[in-house]
């Protein structure tokens, strides 16, 4: 995993994160449902980007159309004053997945 | 967290449906209630307006339920449930079966409400698999 922040963003904008992860198996259902309720306890807005395309990850279906696969390079971003929360519990279940 | 939302499954298999359960609970949640109403009341395929009823009852917790059926009879009978017991807490909604069902199950796992729970699993039919 790799990391980056913007700490020095004004006061007023959103703290924003963003982690990539190097999937270890398939992007699969069960992951996937994993993801979903993990996003949906976060109020920052987060999204899941892989192979140019991007989607929301409380969207279990979506996360699934993605099709991402072994191997593959998966960046979560997360904008809201939870971000950094958000993108560290999503990244791990990335790392995980079996 | 307050209540999670309930669906049911209406298929004209109970094969079909009880294997749609297993499938939602490993990929969203074993804890939201679930039940299916599938095949008649003497296990032949079709749908039956008993098991669709008791199945609405049995996992109704106060926040409402979401009734998924199948196809063809499976949604007339669920109508003709939902018509003969109207409550707007109870919604029939027209969605892909396997989808839908997972949409809606990883959203009520989530703590969303009915009508959260219900657009989850009418835009699954938007959704791309590839």
């Amino acid at each position: 995993m790799s990391t980056s922040s913007n700490p020095t963003t004004s006061t007023t904008a959103a703290p924003k994160h963003e982690m990539t992860v190097v999937l270890p198996s398939n992007l699969h259902a069960r992951p996937a449902g994993q993801l979903a309720r993990a996003a949906a306890t976060f109020t920052s807005a987060i999204q899941l980007e892989y192979a140019d395309r991007t989607v929301n990850p409380t969207g279990v279906l979506a996360v699934m159309g993605l099709g991402a696969t072994v191997g593959s390079t998966v960046t979560v971003r997360a904008e809201g004053h939870d971000a950094e929360q958000a993108v560290t519990a999503l990244a791990q279940i990335l790392a995980t997945a079996e | 967290m307050s209540a999670s939302v309930g669906i049911v499954l209406v298929s004209h298999s109970a094969e079909l449906a009880s294997g749609l359960r297993l499938l939602v609970e490993q990929i969203g949640s074993d804890t939201v209630p679930l039940a299916i109403a599938g095949g008649t009341d003497d296990g032949r395929i079709g749908t039956s307006y008993d098991l669709v009823l008791a199945a609405i009852r049995s996992v109704d917790r106060g926040a409402g339920v979401v009734v998924l059926p199948d196809l063809g009879s499976a949604v007339l009978t669920a109508r003709t449930v939902l018509e003969d017991h109207p409550r707007p807490d109870v919604l029939i909604v027209d969605a892909p079966f396997v989808e839908g069902a997972v949409a809606a199950v990883v959203t009520a796992a989530s703590g969303a409400d009915l009508k959260t729970v219900s657009t989850a699993a009418k835009e699954a039919r938007n959704v791309h698999k590839l």
